[in-house]
């Protein structure tokens, strides 16, 4: 009997389209990464091996900037960790809609949350786990493979007239749309607000931090 | 290599001891208030400068894209190639 393909989509499926506006964003991010460590003095594989394993990339850049100025790897890893206290947040948000599972916890930064936050909900139970790996499995592959594209040699894609510039703005673009349901939160607003003083004042990591704790702490009037 | 080691561990406890059970305290506004934060933090980059009016600019397009076609991705790619352009 000749089988047909299903209709829709698997949920691993689906996580994977809804990873490419993520994936768009980090590629130039991740290739401008592999550019900077082999810059800061760090072996090609050893930039690929942070992409590989930390998949953080506001920390690996810290990471590496420290180690440019001379600071201890030890220090360097500290600080770095410091920058990814954020990430405590925000398993706990995404608990009512998935429970917590190593695998999914590898591939959960900032841009993986916020679009699993606003997708999860609208999903059946059943195919949440599967959404979320595929997610988290394009935004991976998108960051390791700029890095390699980075560390490896290819600075040319950054220097094409526009390419550079428009791409830097897709993660402001996407942040933009998953954050246009929580704008008339005042609690969500006021927090975000207060993170980007301190943004302003050099302290984006600690604003963030208090982002998170102040909408953990406070409940929606 | 052990510090990259380290940091790779830690990051990970980070994402998923808070995330570990299936019962825990209420995350309360946290998501919201941390994807509010992330749009504003990657948005304008300090000090501000003449860059803030072309992201805003950039901004207006992605909202028109969105109200307009509803469609995430291309909203994004519309709001790049308005910024590349202004």
């Amino acid at each position: 009997m000749a089988t047909f393909p299903s209709p829709t989509p698997s949920p691993l499926r689906q996580g994977l389209l809804a990873a490419w506006p993520v994936a768009l964003g980090y590629f130039p991010v991740a290739v401008a990464f592999g550019m900077a460590g082999v810059g800061a003095g760090l072996a090609p594989w050893a930039v690929q091996l942070l992409s590989l394993l930390v998949f953080a990339g506001a920390s690996q850049f810290a990471f590496l900037g420290l180690l440019a100025e001379g600071a201890s790897p030890w220090l360097a890893a500290g600080v770095a960790l410091l920058l990814n206290l954020r990430h405590a947040f925000y398993g706990p948000a995404l608990r009512p809609y998935l429970a917590g599972h190593p695998l999914l916890a590898f591939f959960l930064t900032d841009e993986v949350f916020a679009v699993a936050l606003k997708s999860l909900p609208g999903l059946p139970q059943a195919a949440r786990t599967g959404f979320f790996l595929g997610l988290g499995l394009g935004a991976y592959l998108a960051w390791n493979l700029g890095t390699s594209l980075g560390a490896f040699g290819a600075a040319q894609l950054q220097e094409l007239p526009g390419v550079g510039e428009g791409l830097s703005f897709a993660l402001p673009a996407l942040f933009l749309l998953l954050a246009l349901p929580h704008l008339r939160n005042p609690v969500a607003l006021g927090a975000g607000l207060l993170a980007f003083a301190l943004h302003l004042l050099g302290q984006t990591a600690w604003g963030l931090v208090l982002a998170g704790v102040l909408g953990f702490l406070w409940r929606r009037p | 290599m052990i510090p990259i080691l380290v940091l790779a561990l830690g990051t990970f406890l980070l994402r998923y001891l808070p995330w570990r059970g299936e019962r825990g305290p209420s995350p309360g506004q946290a998501g919201p208030a941390l994807v509010v934060a992330l749009f504003l933090v990657s948005a304008f980059a300090p000090p501000p400068s003449w860059l803030w009016a072309k992201t805003l600019a950039a901004l207006c397009v992605v909202f028109l894209a969105w109200r307009l076609s509803r469609h995430l991705g291309l909203s994004v790619l519309l709001g790049m190639a308005a910024y590349a352009l202004f």
